[in-house]
């Protein structure tokens, strides 16, 4: 926070006004210190750190099979109830999701599902632009979640990115890892 | 054909004046969020144009495209008139703003000044205070309650004011020998008058900011108790009127600030020409103002009528009668 050096310096501080001169010499500071906006969207893009619950995303094994076993573990201790799983027999005879909807527009981001997955199937990733404008789209399915983005194993950054209103589900693309980006936080916290 | 050649350079210099006082608003608006943005760690417009550069130009097109709205029951005529008479003092006064020593322009002398007056400080000082006659018709023709007690403010902030201001200056005046803006500039060719009258300079600042009803004296616009102030009702061309007028005082109060008491365009270094480093010196003043405004909360009405009567008037009083005493 700001702190500024003004003690009481008495009948003489009020006379030369020394507590708006402190005012002043701060805002000073602030005028020509670094500006801690995020350009978003078209310029930069905030990474968010490994750890953040975002978008869900499903795993896959060496062979491009899912790791799912569709044991719906996950949708039992969904506490909103958002994810339907039915499973089917496949041709190799494991037990895979035939369906796998995740219902965003429910979902509380919680984890308690990539924590209940005992096939280390399910996580949440590092995307949180799921805006939509038409309520069905919120319902993402087996394929949307095999190919949304996983954790961000270098987040915590803000990194260059660029608008694309065309594209399909998400229209923030970011450059690639390790493009000039830049720790936010350390950014700003400079001055202390 | 000799009349008009005698009228050229006249006309020429009337047509820059007005021209770059009629556009100052725009990269003055830009600069006040800039500046306000900073202060505050955001950077500001940044999509129109380069950083926003032509973000002004959006927002006057947005400005002039509004409804122009006048209440009903409102004096009609009033209601047209104030922002032009808001308008005329700040354009006037610059007639009497001198920008650097005579030039020579095609082997003739060219005064870089509109009208070289005997009284120029005079000139400003009274036709500034015609300014307040905008701001009361203003409040007074809109009917609303808002307008008015706005105007009821800004009234008895100017005046109050208006008189320390004019005391602050007489200082100057003693030390210059004249009222003639070029003499009080050539007169502070070995020193500033702000080594010689800090105190004037103190009262002159502050009582400026008042009369420009800059925060933390803009109380006649104080958006939490007022609405907009005398403005309130006023909306597209003729809110934009306000506006540039707003504008020109604070750029005017800054030219003033520079040829009374920083030496307006001597001690340039000797790159710059002399009416290049007034410039900056008056954009240099007009930062301060916006840094002021972006620093400091608005002072209550009774502290503001205090400041006035109470400690800026017996300060400029004092002023004159120690530089009296000293000069003796």
């Amino acid at each position: 926070m700001a702190r500024t050096s003004v003690k009481k310096a008495g009948w003489i501080g009020r006379v030369f006004f020394l507590d708006l001169l402190a005012g002043l010499r701060l805002t000073l500071r602030y005028m020509f210190s670094k500006t801690v906006t995020h350009r978003y969207p078209d310029h930069e893009k905030w990474v968010p750190y490994e750890r953040h619950r975002g978008h869900h995303f499903i795993k896959t094994n060496d062979e491009g099979d899912v790791n799912c076993v569709a044991c719906e573990l996950c949708s039992q201790i969904c506490p909103c109830d958002c994810i339907t799983v039915i499973p089917y027999e496949n041709e190799k005879g494991d037990r895979r999701p035939k369906v796998f909807d995740i219902n965003l527009a429910r979902c509380l981001y919680c984890g308690l599902c990539e924590d209940a997955c005992p096939a280390d199937a399910i996580k949440l990733g590092q995307e949180y632009e799921v805006a939509c404008d038409h309520r069905p789209k919120l319902v993402v399915h087996l394929e949307d979640l095999v190919a949304a983005p996983r954790k961000a194993e270098d987040g915590g950054q803000v990194r260059p990115a660029r608008l694309e209103p065309g594209g399909k589900r998400r229209s923030v693309a970011t450059a690639a890892a390790g493009a000039e980006s830049h720790d936010w936080w350390r950014h700003i916290r400079k001055g202390k | 054909m000799e009349y008009v050649l005698a009228l050229l350079p006249m006309l020429v210099k009337m047509a820059i004046v007005v021209g770059v006082l009629l556009l100052l608003p725009l990269p003055l608006t830009w600069m006040e969020r800039k500046i306000a943005a900073h202060i505050q760690q955001r950077p500001g417009p940044m999509r129109v144009g380069w950083h926003g550069l032509l973000q002004p130009l959006a927002d006057a097109l947005k400005l002039l495209t509004k409804e122009d709205h006048i209440p009903a029951e409102a004096d009609r005529r009033l209601f047209a008139m104030a922002p032009v008479v808001a308008l005329v003092p700040p354009f006037l006064v610059f007639t009497a703003i001198p920008f650097g020593e005579p030039v020579q322009v095609f082997g003739t002398e060219v005064t870089l000044m509109l009208s070289d007056m005997n009284v120029g400080l005079l000139f400003i000082l009274a036709v500034s205070g015609i300014g307040v006659f905008g701001t009361i018709l203003a409040g007074w023709a809109s009917n609303s309650k808002y307008a008015v007690l706005g105007s009821l403010r800004s009234i008895a902030q100017m005046i109050s004011y208006e008189i320390p201001m004019g005391f602050s200056v007489i200082g100057v005046v003693m030390l210059a020998n004249s009222m003639n803006l070029s003499r009080i500039v050539a007169a502070q060719e070995d020193l500033w008058n702000v080594v010689v009258q800090p105190v004037g300079f103190f009262v002159f600042f502050i009582a400026g900011l008042a009369e420009a009803q800059r925060i933390p004296f803009d109380l006649p616009e104080a958006e939490g108790d007022l609405g907009a102030g005398y403005h309130t009702e006023y909306s597209g061309i003729r809110f934009s009127l306000f506006m540039l007028a707003e504008y020109l005082v604070v750029v005017m109060l800054a030219a003033l600030n520079v040829l009374l008491f920083f030496g307006g365009w001597q001690g340039s270094p000797f790159f710059l020409p002399d009416t290049v480093w007034f410039l900056l010196k008056i954009g240099f003043f007009v930062w301060v103002f916006m840094w002021f405004r972006f620093t400091f909360p608005r002072y209550r009405y009774d502290q503001l009528m205090a400041i006035g009567w109470k400690v800026l008037l017996p300060l400029s009083l004092l002023n004159i009668l120690v530089s009296g005493i000293l000069m003796l």
